[in-house]
Order: C-alpha cells, then sequence, then structure tokens
C-alpha cells in the first residue's frame, strides 16, 4: 500500500477526490461509510475554511464534516481531466 | 365475520426525508417536524381507524443505517425486529435515492414487508429528473408510491396500498444478492445460524452484521462455533479485498444501491444551480455567514418585542376596561377580590402579558425549523462548540431550547455519546425559553429599553460558554466531532407553519393557562389571609439584603418554578398593576430579569433531565443553577449599585 497522508483537510473547495481509507474509531468512521464515504467513492469540497467544519458534497447530498474527523479521511486528489468520472 | 384487527405499521427512513410529516398527515398526529436531521428522538404512535381497520402508525427516528451506531439507530432497529410490524413504510427522499436505497436494502434484509413512499418527489421534478417508480418497484420486489407529503400528496395511495397489503397479509421476502465471495459466506452462516439458535432478527440478517462486527449482534447470538467462524470469514474477506469486511460489504451494498438508482432516474433537462447553493455562498461564508446570522438573531428578537409590547398595551388596557363591570357584581368583597383579583387577572397576565410574545416567537421558530437555515447555524458554530466540548449538532437542541427547555433537553439525543448529550442537556436549560423571552422582553426591554435586555442576552450567552468550558474540562473524555447532513433549504409550507406554532401554544394554552389562574388565586387568597408578610420575610435576607430585590420577589420565584412566566404574572399580581417602574426601581428590574433568567430550570426541564439522566445528574444541575443564580445576582446587584439608583 502506498503512504498517503493527504486528508480532506487538504483538498480546497471547489476541487475533487477520491476516498482512500478512513483512519478512525470503528464507530465515527462506520458512519462515514454509511453516509457514502466509501474507498473509490468521489467526493467534491464545497467549502473548506479553517473557520468552520469541511462540506462536501457525496452522491447529491452535502455532509457537514468537522475538522477533527475531516483529518482523518486519507483522500487522493483527483485532476480536472477525470471530472466526473 | 371479519374480525377487527389492529395493524401495526412503522414509519422509518433516512433522518429528514419526511416522515413525521407523513405521520401527522395520515394520523392527524402532533409530531414536531423541521428542516433538519433528528428532530424526531423517539418513536411516537398515532393511529388511523377506517372501514373496520384499526392501524397504529409508528413514527421511528431518522436513521442511515441498521447498525447500532446510535441510539436511534438501536431503538428503531429493535422496534423493526422484535416488534415485529405488519408493514413498514419506508420514506424516502427522492431527490437522494442512492443513499436512502442503502438503508432500503438493509430494511430487506431484515425481510419486513415494505411499501416504498417516493416522497418530496416535487423537488426532483424541479431538478429536470424523474423516477421510473414501475421499474423500481420490480427491482426491489416492493410498491413504490410518489408523494409529496408537505402538500399532502399522493398519501390517499400511499394508504390505499398499505391497506391493501395489510388486509392480503402476504409476506413476501425478496433478497438482493451481494458479491460472490460476500454471498457464499453469508449463505454458509445463515445455515449455520438458522439451525443453532433463534433469535428475533431473521438468520441472514444476523450472517450479515456478524461479518459487518456488529456489537450488539455478536452478543446476542454468544455461540462460541458461529462467532468463531464469522471471525474466519471477516478474515477471508479482509485478505480477498483488501479492506476490512464491513468496508466491504457497506461499498458493495451501495454498488447495488447505486446500480438500482441509476437504472431508474431519468433525467429531463439539465441541473442549474440552485437557489440554495447560491444562499449558501452568504450563509456559510467565514465572515458574510456570521454578520447575518447575528442579523437575523437581532431581527428576530426586535420583531418579537415590537409585535409583543403593541399588542401587550392593547390587550392589557381592553382586559382592564372589564374591572368595573366586575366590581359591580352583587358579591361579598371576598369573592369579588377572587373573581377579579385572582381569576381575571390571572387571565389578564396570561393573554397581556405572555401570548403576545409567544405568538410570534413560536411563528418565527416554525419559519426557522422549516426553512433549513438551523442547520446552517450548526455549521457555523462547530469551532466554537469545540471549545465547549460539544460538536456544531448541539446547537439544534440549544435552539430548540429558545422554544421551550423541555424538547430541548430530550433533543440532546442526536449527539452520539452520553457525555456530549449531558453537556449539552446543561447548556440547554441555561437558553433563554418562551417564558424567560416573555420576562426579558415584557420587563427588561419594556421598562428599561431593548439595550438592556440585549445585555442580559449577552450575559446569559457568556454564562452558557463558561459553562460549557467548565463542563469540558472537568467532564472526562474529548469532544466527539461532527457529522451532519445539511438538509436542503425548502419553502416553507405556511400550513405546516401554522400547525407547528399552534401545536406549541396549544401547550401554553391548555397546560400553561390553568397553571398561571390557579396559581394567581392560590396567591389571592394568601394575600386575604395575609400569609405573604411572614414568606417574604423569610426570604428577606437573600431577596433584599443581598439581590437588593423587595421581599416579595422571593415569592414570585417560588412560584416561577412552576412556569417560569409566573414570576412576572405574579408580580403583577401582588402589586395590582402591569407597570412595573412604579414598583421596581431600574436596578431592581435588570436583576429580577437576570436571575429569573438563570434560577433554576422549571418543574417541566427538571422532569426531562430526570427522565434523559437520573435523579442524581438533574438535582445537581437543578441544585447548581439555583446557587448560581443567587451567587451571580448578588455579585451583579454589588457592581451595578455604581452606576443605577
Amino acid at each position: 500500500m502506498i503512504r498517503n497522508n493527504v486528508t480532506l483537510l487538504d483538498i480546497k473547495a471547489g476541487e475533487k477526490a477520491e476516498i482512500v481509507s478512513l483512519a478512525g474509531g470503528y464507530g465515527f468512521m462506520r458512519r462515514l461509510q454509511e453516509m457514502g464515504l466509501i474507498p473509490g467513492q468521489i467526493v467534491e469540497v464545497v467549502r473548506n475554511s479553517a473557520m468552520g467544519p469541511v462540506e462536501i458534497s457525496v452522491m447529491g447530498t452535502h455532509l457537514a464534516i468537522g475538522r477533527g474527523i475531516a483529518a482523518k479521511v486519507i483522500v487522493r486528489p483527483v485532476r480536472r481531466q477525470i471530472y466526473g468520472r | 365475520m371479519e374480525d377487527k384487527k389492529e395493524f401495526v405499521v412503522a414509519l422509518a427512513g433516512n433522518a429528514n426525508v419526511g416522515k413525521s410529516v407523513i405521520f401527522n398527515q395520515l394520523t392527524g398526529g402532533n409530531q414536531i417536524i423541521g428542516n433538519w436531521p433528528g428532530k424526531t428522538v423517539e418513536k411516537a404512535e398515532g393511529f388511523i381507524e377506517q372501514e373496520g381497520v384499526r392501524i397504529r402508525v409508528v413514527d421511528l427516528p431518522g436513521i442511515y443505517s441498521l447498525s447500532t451506531y446510535s441510539e436511534e439507530e438501536i431503538v428503531s432497529r429493535e422496534f423493526i425486529a422484535k416488534e415485529k410490524p405488519d408493514l413498514v413504510i419506508n420514506v424516502v427522499d427522492a431527490v437522494n435515492l442512492e443513499r436512502n436505497l442503502f438503508f432500503t436494502l438493509q430494511l430487506i434484509e431484515l425481510e419486513v414487508p415494505l411499501v416504498i413512499a417516493l416522497n418530496q418527489y416535487d423537488i426532483l421534478e424541479r431538478k429536470g429528473l424523474s423516477i421510473n417508480g414501475k421499474k423500481l418497484s420490480e427491482l426491489l420486489g416492493v410498491p413504490v408510491i410518489k408523494t409529496v407529503a408537505v402538500h399532502n400528496k399522493g398519501l390517499t395511495e400511499l394508504f390505499e396500498i398499505v391497506r391493501n397489503a395489510l388486509l392480503k397479509g402476504e409476506k413476501k421476502v425478496s433478497h438482493l444478492r451481494y458479491g460472490k465471495e460476500v454471498e457464499s459466506r453469508i449463505k454458509e452462516l445463515s445455515e449455520i445460524i438458522s439451525k443453532k439458535v433463534k433469535t428475533y432478527y431473521p438468520p441472514r440478517f444476523v450472517a450479515i452484521k456478524l461479518l459487518e462486527n456488529d456489537p450488539l449482534i455478536k452478543k446476542e447470538i454468544k455461540d462460541e462455533e458461529i462467532l468463531k467462524k464469522a471471525d474466519k470469514f471477516r478474515k477471508e474477506l479482509k485478505e480477498i479485498h483488501g479492506e476490512e469486511a464491513e468496508t466491504v460489504i457497506i461499498s458493495e451494498r451501495y454498488a447495488i444501491a447505486s446500480r438500482i438508482a441509476e437504472s431508474v432516474i431519468e433525467r429531463k433537462s439539465t441541473l442549474k444551480e440552485s437557489m440554495g447553493d447560491w444562499f449558501d455562498k452568504i450563509a456559510l461564508d467565514k465572515v458574510w455567514g456570521y454578520v447575518f446570522f447575528i442579523l437575523v438573531t437581532i431581527g428576530i428578537f426586535y420583531a418579537v418585542f415590537k409585535f409583543g409590547s403593541f399588542f401587550s398595551d392593547l390587550l392589557s388596557n381592553w382586559l382592564e376596561s372589564f374591572k368595573p363591570i366586575f366590581m359591580r357584581m352583587p358579591l361579598t368583597p371576598f369573592w369579588n377580590k377572587i373573581l377579579w383579583d385572582g381569576i381575571m387577572e390571572g387571565v389578564i397576565a396570561g393573554i397581556g402579558i405572555v401570548l403576545p410574545y409567544i405568538a410570534p416567537f413560536y411563528l418565527i421558530l416554525a419559519f426557522l425549523e422549516d426553512s433549513g437555515y438551523l442547520a446552517r447555524i450548526a455549521f457555523l458554530t462547530d469551532n466554537v462548540m469545540h471549545k465547549l466540548g460539544l460538536h456544531g449538532k448541539a446547537f439544534m437542541p440549544l435552539i430548540e431550547g429558545f422554544g421551550c427547555n423541555v424538547p430541548a433537553v430530550l433533543g440532546t439525543r442526536i449527539m452520539e455519546r452520553d457525555r456530549d448529550r449531558f453537556i449539552a442537556a446543561i447548556l440547554a436549560t441555561l437558553v433563554p425559553c418562551s417564558a424567560r423571552t416573555v420576562i426579558i422582553l415584557g420587563l427588561v426591554a419594556t421598562f428599561l429599553g431593548p439595550v438592556y435586555a440585549l445585555i442580559i442576552y449577552v450575559l446569559d450567552f457568556i454564562l452558557i460558554l463558561i459553562t460549557g468550558r467548565i463542563l469540558n474540562k472537568f467532564m472526562k473524555g474529548t469532544p466527539s466531532g461532527l457529522i451532519m447532513e445539511m438538509p436542503r433549504y425548502r419553502k416553507p409550507v405556511m400550513k405546516i407553519i401554522l400547525k407547528q406554532t399552534w401545536i406549541r401554544l396549544k401547550d401554553f394554552v391548555y397546560f400553561a393557562f390553568p397553571i398561571i389562574i390557579v396559581a394567581n388565586v392560590v396567591m389571592e387568597i394568601f394575600s386575604i389571609f395575609n400569609w405573604i408578610k411572614p414568606v417574604a420575610n423569610f426570604l428577606k435576607p437573600v431577596m433584599t439584603d443581598f439581590l437588593g430585590l423587595p421581599p416579595l420577589a422571593g415569592i414570585t420565584f417560588l412560584f416561577g418554578i412552576l412556569r417560569k412566566e409566573l414570576t412576572l404574572v405574579m408580580l403583577s399580581t401582588l402589586y395590582h398593576t402591569t407597570n412595573f417602574a412604579k414598583v421596581l426601581t431600574p436596578r431592581q428590574i435588570f436583576i429580577f430579569g437576570f436571575v429569573t433568567m438563570i434560577y433554576i430550570p422549571c418543574v417541566a426541564t427538571i422532569a426531562a433531565l430526570k427522565r434523559e439522566f437520573g435523579w442524581k445528574r438533574a438535582t445537581a444541575v437543578t441544585v447548581g443553577e439555583f446557587v448560581g443564580a443567587i451567587v451571580l445576582g448578588g455579585i451583579l446587584n454589588q457592581i451595578l449599585k455604581l452606576f443605577m439608583p
């Protein structure tokens, strides 16, 4: 496995990323998976400022994720070319 | 002859898809609804009786999954599995088909008879999309009905299908297949389970949940051989897929859901940026979002104050004008006093002082709840909440606390952990509820000016912040994080807003009003027999010497424990006037408002605390806030002596 420490926090608003893995406790990670954050899923970051949670768009809904949890969502940035997979 | 049977139908689905709206429409029930995830924290029941069929309808809390991550999920899962409703109406958000089907698939795994209500269908159409309901119904093996619950569309058809399904009583079970590796293991495991153990749950469901490592199911099964086998399978799946078994299963379930969703959604025209996205650019902006929030809050209180004080004067004067008529009645002075000073003054206080403020307040609150803006406030305040040891979701029960602290305390159940819940509940009891708003607006704002009212609010918010910080420090555990679905904005439906307002007002009219009047009569009797003085004298050291209030104020605080409005109502009864500037100094008005704001949660809130957290913690909160209010009020009094007469 490739070591990767890009997290949701590193993705700027308007950019997309692919979920790689979730690095946290059973409960929360499970909840995130059930909300659609499964490996391979592409999400778009809608809002990301140090003042508040990260807002992402996944499967057509918007999800607010606290910064502490967003830091545990490992992602791979998606380049514009693969836009809309 | 047909025997009259009672059927049980449960409403289940994701959070904030409209279950409670459908529940209210079907049963004529009074569930509080609103546009944010997690209003319904407890199951509610209602009945439909039609043509000899009696149906008990149960509204379950909204959940995303049938795992056992939160209290709501356990409530819903156990209800469906153990009480075995005759039918489950799965309310599905048409706009979010894929995510919602993820839950539908699990309901199918629970093997309960299902009917799907494809709700909020109008919003989907506005987006230029449509869903092939027939195809969806074939793929899932379940009837599908399109509904727009807020406008009461499609609910008659829904009821017809539910009724027919109940009367036919057929139980068709359909299965959705996972990938080969997972499916073969589910099969093997469920075969052993069906032979060896008896559970409430279907064996296939148990097998799936064991592979997902569900802690509650593991506890229930206990059988060593099965658990060992499940563990072995989990390891094998992890080896094959390179992910934990639960991740594999969740991914595959989502794959099924998205395959189904893709094949039934039809696009008619292209999407454009919705008004909501555009509005969020302001409402969630790191600067403008807060500016907007503060403006909205101040606007609301100013509007309530202006409206309230206008009608308060109007109504009080009008009701007071009846006094001569009452005085001319041929009664003994005793009964005359009871009738006017006891009963009528109570009525005047209720209608004249309280109603003009809480009616517009509830109306605006219902509007806010329905619009979807509340969840935006939760988003904005997430960082501040973290400093209090909570996360943004705590803001929803806290905001509800502005209406009444009781649902706020119950509403803390949307917090995932007990520690977070308790902190949120304590803070919720400090939120100025509508009763306290009446006192602050009707007394402080009216006789000292709106700025002083604002100062009391600010002091209260500072107190909430400090209390939160202290609790966060002394209660073990780190705060958990926010995961919240952002609801779409919705154009509030007038009929629903008015109904919401009425549900809350009804509570005031039927429940609080009698208390106000009875308390008033009791007080009048006390005053006729001269019993007030001894009580007042007893309270004098604290009330007068420390807080600088008239001794009589202590008595109003005693009544205020029943309902906070009573402090002001009793004040008007004791002094026989609603012009409080005549009987209290500005400093006394300020201190009175401040102490009332925080001195004790009312009995209803104490009862709610007891129910949620037990006697010990309820008592601790009550005593703590009482002592806190007296001490802080006293200190404030000493400070104010320097500025105010």
